[in-house]
């Protein structure tokens, strides 16, 4: 990897040194969270993070499959529309299903199990064009950026597909704990008739997500950081030809990181159907894809390939979307926002460069 | 007299033949504006109206974004292709679109926009943008300023509301907007805390009625200005667990918003017409051309809006006003 190659010319950097640098994103998070303390009222609040680390939970989703495929030295800008085709068809499919006479809980949960395995098929396509064709990454999953765009307007003819069970959004907006403080604990749910106006002193702790979403990342960080399968991924966006020399299946592997980034779009898009209740395709100017490559960038990977962690680029959701919240609670203009964000990229990726060493 | 067969071929030629050449078809374009429902509530009116008139109709490509970029070009393909007596366009931009749309009717084609507008949409007075025959479209400086009305209703005219918006650049939602402001100002207790713009995406209209729900905890009542700005707001307000304490109004009626009506997530839908609207607007074309001296088109058609509360949802009078 970079770092050991070029770390022989300038004097060893002190461990901390290196470390601070290596996670300067989560520094500057923190600073976020020091600065907007002071600047924006009830930022600090405990329903105000919850909020928005539950709504960044499809973006983590879609920043984690983008980090595999950008370690490799590639890029995934289908993720987006894979990820509105997979919420559509899920909800078609329960309307479907619902319509046959099948219960709620069963046509949702056969619908999801449906759309994960239709979910590795756009990568798997992915996977095969760019291995077997040599298409360049860039234009292949562009090519499926396009494709799955327009099926998931096909199937849903433009409208966001409503009319699904009620306790999808129950569940996917749920908290494990409700309590009134000083008063009661109840768990899952508010309890039965408790009166809307007094909501506000509610307190509610734990979405669901949040245990949902750190298992997930666990998960892949640890497939990525302790097992041959994300050496490999390491090894190839490191030097492909090393890679083919030590004697790993490059293409096969190849084909394996697509198919789990798309597999991660569709557990995304199956997610939001329960955080929404309905099927909704991805707008075009969502762009989805962008931003989850723009977290994984500030989390320090590179786009040329072979660094790059899960840690990281959650790290760089995370500070996308305080940073957002942040700026909006402080009162600062939504236009100024997006300045905000193009900035903050261009400087993650100067501090790549200026500091090759560090990191 | 023994009628000579050429003759005959001649005469057959020409039954079949004439009343093609008499009654050419009138050729419509229709270009929508984005592709979203009420653009395809839009084409089922304009569909209709057009079978019932006997013209030729195009659908032109729908543009996926929002935006003169994206639209100018299909435009201009879809002219090229078919040379329409009549163009129906819903213009992305009040001023982006006035050149081409001038080259256009240059060209020999006439204009209704509908749904959004050229300059300020008065097309009455001359400038440079009055050579469309008409704007068929909603009053939006109305509409939101009467959803401020059922709004301060709602929350029994005190305390501070919220609008989320989506584009900035366009003539619907900046009236909605306007509309609203000046409705709200009207009621002393009340305040308008501010006005954000999701620029049509549904995850970004949740994060940022979430954020103003931080800024200001004892917001009552949210505007919503279209499908996506109200769809993420009450589901923000779902997220925040404040259903039934915020007070929400969306325009446009979609499925999802009316089934959001029923279940206590929203409180007042506004529909507007947009089947009507586009039928409107294939009949006052239509009749135009086929008499252009004698006929008069206004040059602003208002179709009204209806609103949905928990009280009139299922009446079946209502029903058709839904987008699909």
């Amino acid at each position: 990897m970079a770092d050991t190659a070029s770390s022989t010319a300038a004097p060893v950097p002190s461990p901390l040194v290196r470390a601070a640098a290596r996670n300067w994103s989560a520094l500057f998070l923190i600073l976020l969270f020091v600065a907007f303390g002071f600047a924006a009222p009830n930022f600090l609040s405990i329903q105000n993070i919850q909020s928005v680390v539950h709504l960044q939970t499809v973006p983590f989703l879609l920043a984690a499959s983008e980090t595999f495929v950008i370690i490799t030295g590639g890029i995934d800008l289908s993720i987006g529309f894979v990820m509105g085709l997979c919420s559509v068809s899920a909800a078609e499919i329960v309307q479907l299903l619902a319509a046959k006479g099948l219960s709620g809980g069963t046509a949702v949960a056969l619908a999801s199990i449906a759309v994960l395995l239709l979910s590795l098929l756009p990568g798997l396509v992915n996977g095969v064009v760019i291995t077997r064709f040599k298409v360049p990454p860039f234009i292949a999953t562009l090519g499926m950026w396009g494709m799955a765009n327009g099926l998931a307007l096909k199937l849903c003819d433009g409208f966001p597909v409503a009319g699904l069970p009620d306790f999808l959004p129950r569940l996917g907006n749920g908290y494990l704990f409700y309590a009134l403080p000083g008063n009661f604990v109840s768990l899952f749910d508010k309890p039965a008739g408790f009166p809307d106006a007094r909501i506000r002193e509610l307190w509610r702790l734990i979405p669901f997500s949040l245990p949902f979403i750190v298992a997930v990342l666990g998960f892949l960080a640890f497939r990525l950081s302790r097992t041959p399968f994300g050496r490999h991924t390491y090894a190839i966006g490191g030097s492909m030809d090393a890679a083919v020399r030590s004697g790993i299946d490059v293409d096969r592997h190849l084909v394996k990181v697509y198919v789990l980034s798309s597999f991660l779009a569709g557990v995304g898009g199956v997610f939001n159907v329960f955080q929404t209740g309905i099927g909704n395709y991805t707008t075009f100017n969502a762009s989805y894809e962008f931003f989850a490559i723009a977290a994984v960038v500030i989390g320090g990977a590179s786009l040329s390939g072979g660094k790059g962690r899960i840690f990281g680029s959650a790290v760089g959701v995370l500070v996308l979307a305080f940073l957002e919240n942040g700026l909006d609670i402080s009162g600062v203009q939504p236009f100024y926002r997006y300045i905000a964000v193009g900035v903050l990229l261009v400087v993650a990726v100067v501090i790549d460069k200026l500091f090759p060493d560090l990191l | 007299m023994k009628k000579s067969p050429v003759f005959l071929a001649i005469l057959m030629i020409a039954l079949v033949a004439l009343p093609g050449f008499s009654q050419a078809k009138i050729k419509v374009l229709f270009m929508p504006g984005v592709t979203d429902p009420f653009y395809f509530t839009m084409e089922k009116g304009i569909r209709a109206a057009a079978a019932k008139a006997g013209v030729d109709l195009t659908v032109a490509e729908y543009p996926k974004a929002w935006g003169p970029e994206y639209q100018i070009p299909i435009l201009q393909a879809a002219v090229a292709r078919q040379k329409p007596d009549l163009l129906l366009i819903a213009p992305t931009s009040t001023d982006a679109l006035k050149a081409p749309l001038k080259a256009i009717y240059d060209g020999g084609t006439e204009i209704i926009t509908v749904d959004t507008f050229l300059g300020d949409g008065d097309y009455s007075k001359p400038s440079d943008y009055s050579f469309p025959l008409s704007y068929i479209g909603s009053d939006n400086e109305l509409g939101g300023k009467q959803m401020a009305e059922h709004l301060a209703k709602l929350v029994g005219e005190t305390g501070k509301v919220f609008c989320e918006a989506t584009n900035p650049d366009t003539s619907s939602v900046q009236g909605r907007v306007k509309g609203f402001t000046a409705g709200v100002a009207e009621y002393p207790n009340m305040t308008l805390v501010g006005v954000e713009w999701c620029l049509d995406v549904q995850q970004k209209a949740q994060e940022q009625t979430l954020a103003a729900l931080q800024k200001n905890k004892d917001i009552v009542g949210i505007f919503g200005t279209n499908v996506f700005s109200a769809q993420g707001a009450y589901q923000a307000v779902v997220n925040a667990g404040l259903t039934g304490a915020v007070k929400i109004c969306s325009w446009d009626a979609t499925k999802d918003l009316i089934g959001a009506l029923k279940k206590g997530q929203v409180d007042l839908v506004l529909a507007q017409k947009p089947g009507e609207m586009g039928s409107l607007a294939v009949d006052w074309g239509v009749k135009y051309l086929k008499d252009k001296k004698n006929v008069k088109v206004p040059k602003k058609v208002i179709p009204g809006f209806e609103f949905f509360t928990r009280d009139n949802v299922d009446d079946p009078s209502m029903q058709q006003f839904i987008y699909q």
